[in-house]
């Protein structure tokens, strides 16, 4: 009798702490992620926060790797226009999804960049990789420059790292890449506009000009 | 050196097949290196800071437009050796491949295939495109030259 109560004792405090210790973790540690969320023929739950108006009435899904020389040509020559006068005006909003195969630092950047969004910085560790972007596999996105882009945004360094280290978003990053063959992507950057009733494809870091054309199109 | 020009060029198929690959040769790197693109609909872009590798790509298709004929010229009127031909063609290969951008379909289609190798490769190809283009354009430079001057001895040419 008192070995069975001793038994049932140790399965009470087991769970009681399990429950403690799932409650007990910082909510920056917790993705809501929308397993639902898709973009036209996309799965994109997998892929970066909504930039701008989640009701915006067009979608810009891209296709990038943070080591793309293209892409960091399209970051910096094309995208602040659309950001101008489609985002910020609520005409359309942007989803990254990666598709990081360029060389060994590429998944881990794009890994680091949920790391980020763990902590609510998505975004702004997306930007600071765009900027700070070298060659192919060069060192400057290893996973000590990852942790010292992490330190500048002033994020949390334990949780940064730990989610890092322990490679915790590595098959959210594989999902990705396997949404960007599925949808017949064959380079980075490539793009989906995604209207109320249609999508339209666009290869490579094509100029604000053609994004133009097919959004207003769409609106 | 003119005349040798005037010798091979005069012969009106030379001139074509010379015009060919320059304009193939231009455009196909053009579109590899994402300065035009075909779809959704033909637009070409030329991004700040990337001037320099637009001028090494029309240098190297109008060098090998140069090259490759009068290697061509030199092989069937003059029957000489293709020995000399090689220059050539490297040079026109090492500098297309080097306009193979790795964020592209053919870089993807590589990586894909060939994994981290493939991946190691592109990225070498990407990292030194300039460094690599002058290199081919140096290597078509001097077949140039020693084209010119071999037809001119072949040819008994005056200079």
């Amino acid at each position: 009798m008192n070995k069975k109560g001793v038994i049932i004792g140790v399965i009470v405090v087991a769970i009681v702490v399990g429950i403690v210790a799932s409650y007990s973790s910082t909510p920056s540690e917790t993705v809501n992620l929308d397993m639902g969320r898709t973009h036209g023929t996309i799965s994109t739950a997998m892929g970066s926060p909504i930039l701008g108006d989640p009701s915006a009435p067009i979608t810009i899904v891209e296709f990038g790797d943070y080591q793309c020389e293209q892409c960091y040509a399209w970051f910096h020559e094309t995208k602040p226009a659309i950001v101008q006068n489609y985002i910020d005006t609520g005409k359309a909003n942007l989803v990254f999804v990666d598709l990081a195969f360029l060389g060994r630092d590429s998944p881990k950047a794009a890994q680091a960049s949920y790391c980020a969004e763990d902590q609510g910085m998505y975004w702004e560790y997306h930007d600071i990789l765009y900027n700070s972007q070298e060659s192919v596999d060069s060192g400057w996105a290893n996973s000590e420059r990852l942790k010292a882009f992490a330190f500048s945004l002033d994020l949390d360094m334990t949780l940064f790292e730990s989610c890092l280290d322990s490679e915790k978003y590595s098959k959210r990053v594989q999902y990705n890449i396997q949404q960007a063959r599925n949808n017949g992507v064959k380079g980075t950057p490539g793009f989906f506009i995604v209207g109320p009733n249609e999508q339209q494809k666009i290869g490579g870091a094509q100029p604000f000009s053609v994004f133009k054309n097919i959004l207003d199109s769409m609106i | 050196m003119i005349q040798t020009i005037k010798l091979v060029y005069s012969n009106p198929k030379y001139f074509l097949l010379a015009s060919g690959i320059f304009v193939l040769m231009t455009i196909g790197l053009l579109i590899l290196s994402e300065y035009i693109f075909l779809e959704p609909y033909v637009v070409a872009h030329l991004p700040s800071g990337s001037e320099l590798g637009f001028i090494l790509i029309v240098t190297l298709s109008a060098l090998s437009a140069l090259v490759i004929p009068m290697n061509i010229f030199r092989i069937k009127i003059l029957k000489s050796s293709k020995q000399k031909m090689g220059g050539g063609i490297l040079g026109s290969i090492i500098g297309n491949a080097a306009g193979v951008c790795s964020c592209g379909p053919i870089g993807f289609a590589v990586i894909s295939t060939f994994g981290s190798v493939g991946a190691t490769a592109t990225a070498f190809l990407t990292n030194y495109e300039i460094p690599i283009r002058i290199i081919a354009i140096v290597i078509l430079a001097v077949t140039y030259f020693t084209t010119v001057k071999s037809l001119k001895i072949e040819c008994n040419l005056n200079s």
